[in-house]
């Protein structure tokens, strides 16, 4: 009795307690809601909207410097805040920016003279002149971090005049004219920089660009016309630069309209294709750069079972990179079949085979695979990259289709940065990569895939090459390589066929597919274009009438 | 020995705990960048860059020393305060940290006011339901907001109130085109200072979704806590004992039921908000918030080993502070706890 009597007063105790929550829920139930509308009625859209212009990228920028940046993001910045000797246009044709003509080179090719406007300012005010760019160059080749691309090629930077250049080069050099519309050499004002000749400046940039730099962050930049600017000014009243971490993120601010023009160095194949459709049905304008991106296959040569050159050429032929541009990207990656962009000088060749099945399998039967022998390849794509990783399951399915009896490749996914520390130590017996050369000229394509500087028969001990992961050489083609920055004209053409030739029939590489940079901006500005070095004309971005 | 005494010997061991926990946290981190493949050099230059490049930047950046060399710079580095510079552009690491914490404790201790509010509003809301479908909706809100994958809330939260309804900014944390507020680097508390008010608005507004995204997550961890809670306080005897010395039901519930329910979620508050500090990676990589976990993720992809090593032991610290912080309060809070 007592234990039941206990119970029920606990009982009806808590069911009193219960009761009480209940009654104040009523209360608090649309004091909730209410909270809720103000936070929600508050957070609406305000009216953002400015003459500004804004664009997102997935560039983070951590330098702004141009010994320093190597980031498309930071390229891109820095070639709205500053100029090059030299620029090269949409149709490739080489212009002085801030040089006055084009070079005059000497008849033994080694020097090289510049003249200099004589109308420009940087930012701070100073003076734009020979010493200047002396001075930047000479950083460049003392401190900058990708001071390679130049090499030994310069060997002295001298002044005769305040507004003349003269460069000394170690060989002649037909790359050079295009070396310097890199934004590498963009030059920086001596006054501003005085204290950061030997260490870089990351935060600032005292440049002779349209723009100037009035705020920045690593995840934003503002940017305002620079009103004493030598050439055109902007056709903006300025712009806002803003990075976002992931595609969902930049596709979904280019949906809603929160950005105006947003650039696909980072889109996934996916939403690249939606904003392209978008842009075919009018609610989007697209404007297309120079394909200067090459996505390509690299073989290990100087290991079993790719040492054979017939196997090489045989993955060459299986690879149908047509049926990869549709399913991975919808006919937005153009089929390759050369290690030069199409654009440059050089690049309207096709050394390396069309898809052939047939021939494949001769070459495999050649080999000792097929009939019962099947080779096990495996081959590595990055896996934060996801256009490689679709690529990587459509070559194996198509292997599939095509030569399940002679090929069958194990896909191996990895994260770049062990993917690139790992190449030159042989690592990979075929990985899908992709390169973009420092600057527009086949120099920069050919030379860093296939120049070596110690070999042993068709094996590159040491060199690019190696460096590279293939491995691969052969005979005279260093020589020729040379030779092909050293000519010019036709000749410069015939040695560069010559060079990709050899390269085609030794099938270390196979080229896959061409990347196009692309811009989307809203219907209410003009379409984006590009310059030759596949960067977005900020400066030309503006509203249409 | 007292309670004060024991109290203040027990914070002494704690505190005296921490260096030793953070050296051996700060070794794991050296030893683990060192051992994962990937190269800062090859970051920093490119992998095509020559080989003599990479030796003169290996050297500058003292990579070129032993390990053993390297840890004990490291070390002694650490112990004078001194976390470092980036290896991709000389940035100092304190600098790094300064910038992005920031913005991941504004993003922090938002998500973990909506958490509390949220969860603890549900808890409440299916207590005085028990035992029906609102308490079973209750349990389900718990489990589920708790069990979903955050990424994928996120991206569809970001769908649906950014690209589709256009309410809130898709990501980032301040409107671009805007100037930030100069100061703490905390954009809201900056903006009320120097009454920027439409600096705020734009802050606010890009804190909404990342903050209630997160915040609706852990919510769910409340929101069970309470419930279970608030329930046995609710059976318990001292409760029986309230009511029949004729206490009013709020005096009940509120002096004596609540608190004592509301002890372990003040401990579970405190470990949420020591994870929210590093664990938010996320959230901040969907909603492109450039907190500290963000950079953390960044600097691990490029091998920028100062970088992580201090973000790290910086998360660590402030992880042992917090848990200290809050076992001390519950100690100070319930006398029953003894140590």
């Amino acid at each position: 009795m007592a234990s039941s009597d206990s119970s029920g007063v606990i009982n009806s105790s808590r069911m009193s307690g219960l009761a009480y929550l209940r009654r104040h829920l009523k209360h608090l139930l649309p004091l909730t809601a209410a909270l809720a509308l103000c936070v929600s009625q508050g957070a609406c859209q305000p009216g953002r909207r400015s003459d500004r212009i804004t664009v997102a990228s997935a560039g983070r920028i951590t330098s702004l410097d141009p010994a320093q940046a190597s980031t498309f993001g930071a390229l891109q910045l820095l070639s709205a805040l500053g100029d090059t000797l030299y620029k090269r246009t949409a149709q490739g044709e080489l212009k002085p920016a801030l040089a006055a003509a084009l070079p005059e080179i000497s008849d033994d090719g080694r020097t090289v003279t510049i003249p200099l406007r004589k109308d420009v300012l940087f930012h701070d005010g100073t003076r734009f002149d020979a010493e200047a760019m002396a001075f930047s160059l000479r950083r460049f080749l003392e401190i900058g971090t990708l001071n390679y691309v130049v090499g030994d090629r310069i060997t002295a930077v001298e002044t005769p005049d305040t507004y003349q250049l003269r460069l000394r080069l170690s060989r002649p050099s037909s790359s050079l004219e295009n070396l310097l519309t890199a934004t590498n050499l963009t030059p920086v004002s001596p006054k501003a920089y005085e204290d950061h000749q030997d260490r870089f400046l990351n935060d600032r940039f005292i440049g002779t660009g349209p723009y100037r730099l009035t705020s920045f962050r690593a995840v934003q930049q503002r940017l305002e016309p620079f009103k004493r600017y030598w050439g055109p000014l902007p056709s903006n009243a300025g712009l806002d630069l803003i990075y976002l971490s992931n595609s969902t993120a930049l596709f979904g601010a280019m949906r809603s309209g929160e950005v105006d023009v947003l650039l696909s160095d980072s889109i996934d194949e996916d939403q690249r294709l939606a904003l392209n459709r978008m842009a075919s049905e009018g609610r989007l304008r697209e404007g297309q750069g120079p394909a200067l991106v090459i996505g390509y296959i690299t073989l290990l040569s100087n290991t079993p079972p790719l040492q054979n050159p017939v196997l090489r050429q045989a993955l060459a032929l299986s690879l149908d990179r047509d049926l990869i541009n549709e399913r991975v990207s919808r006919g937005l990656r153009p089929p390759l079949l050369s290690l030069v962009p199409p654009g440059l000088p050089g690049g309207n060749i096709e050394p390396w085979p069309r898809h052939d099945a047939a021939r494949a399998r001769n070459l495999f039967i050649q080999a000792g695979y097929c009939n019962g022998r099947v080779l096990h390849l495996p081959f590595t794509y990055r896996s934060n990259v996801p256009a490689d990783r679709l690529m990587a399951l459509t070559w194996q399915a198509q292997i599939k289709r095509d030569l399940a009896d002679c090929l069958s490749l194990k896909l191996d996914g990895v994260e770049s940065t062990t993917v690139y520390r790992q190449l030159g130590e042989g690592a990979f017996q075929a990985v899908m990569l992709d390169w973009r050369g420092a600057y527009p000229d086949p120099e920069a394509y050919l030379a860093p895939l296939l120049s070596c500087r110690e070999s042993e028969g068709s094996v590159c001990k040491r060199g690019e090459a190696a460096i590279s992961g293939s491995f691969w050489t052969a005979p005279g083609l260093e020589q020729t390589l040379l030779q092909s920055d050293r000519s010019r004209g036709d000749d410069r053409l015939r040695d560069l066929e010559s060079v990709e030739r050899m390269a085609a029939a030794g099938a270390a590489y196979i080229p896959v597919w061409l990347v196009t940079p692309r811009a989307w901006s809203s219907t209410a500005l003009a379409t984006p274009e590009f310059d030759g070095n596949g960067q977005l004309l900020l400066a030309r971005l503006q509203g249409v009438r | 020995m007292g309670r004060s005494r024991e109290l203040l010997r027990y914070t002494g061991t704690r505190l005296a705990l921490a260096p030793v926990m953070l050296w051996l946290i700060a070794t794991l981190v050296f030893l683990l960048l060192r051992v994962a493949p990937g190269d800062p050099v090859d970051a920093v230059l490119g992998s095509r860059a020559p080989e003599a490049a990479k030796a003169a930047l290996r050297a500058r950046l003292g990579l070129d020393q032993s390990l053993v060399q390297q840890y004990l710079d490291f070390l002694w580095a650490l112990v004078h305060g001194d976390l470092g510079e980036a290896l991709i552009n000389q940035e100092p690491v304190s600098r790094i940290i300064r910038e992005a914490l920031p913005a991941s404790l504004e993003l922090s201790v938002t998500a973990l006011i909506v958490a509390a509010v949220t969860g603890l509003a549900v808890g409440f809301t299916a207590i005085a339901r028990s035992e029906g479908k609102i308490d079973l909706a209750g349990r389900f809100y718990g489990i589920g907001t708790y069990a979903l994958p955050p990424f994928w809330v996120a991206m569809l939260a970001q769908l649906l109130f950014a690209v589709t309804l256009g309410w809130l900014p898709v990501g980032g944390r301040f409107p671009p085109g805007m100037i930030t507020p100069d100061g703490s680097g905390f954009l809201i508390a900056d903006s009320v200072i120097s009454g920027n008010w439409e600096a705020l608005q734009g802050a606010l507004r890009h804190l909404v979704l990342p903050a209630c995204t997160l915040g609706l997550l852990l919510s769910g961890v409340f929101t069970n806590a309470l419930r279970l809670n608030l329930n046995r306080s609710l059976r318990s005897d001292y409760v029986e004992a309230a009511r029949s010395r004729g206490l009013s039901e709020t005096q009940v519930i509120l002096r004596h039921a609540l608190p004592n329910a509301l002890l372990p979620v003040l401990t579970i508050a405190g470990i949420t908000v020591a994870s929210l500090i590093g664990g938010a990676l996320l959230i901040e990589v969907t909603f492109s918030w450039p907190g500290i976990a963000l950079r953390l993720q960044e600097s691990i992809n490029q091998r920028d080993y100062p970088v992580v090593q201090g973000i790290v032991v910086v998360i660590a610290a402030l992880v042992v502070l917090v848990s200290v912080a809050v076992d001390l309060l519950v100690a100070l809070l319930d006398p029953r706890v003894r140590y």
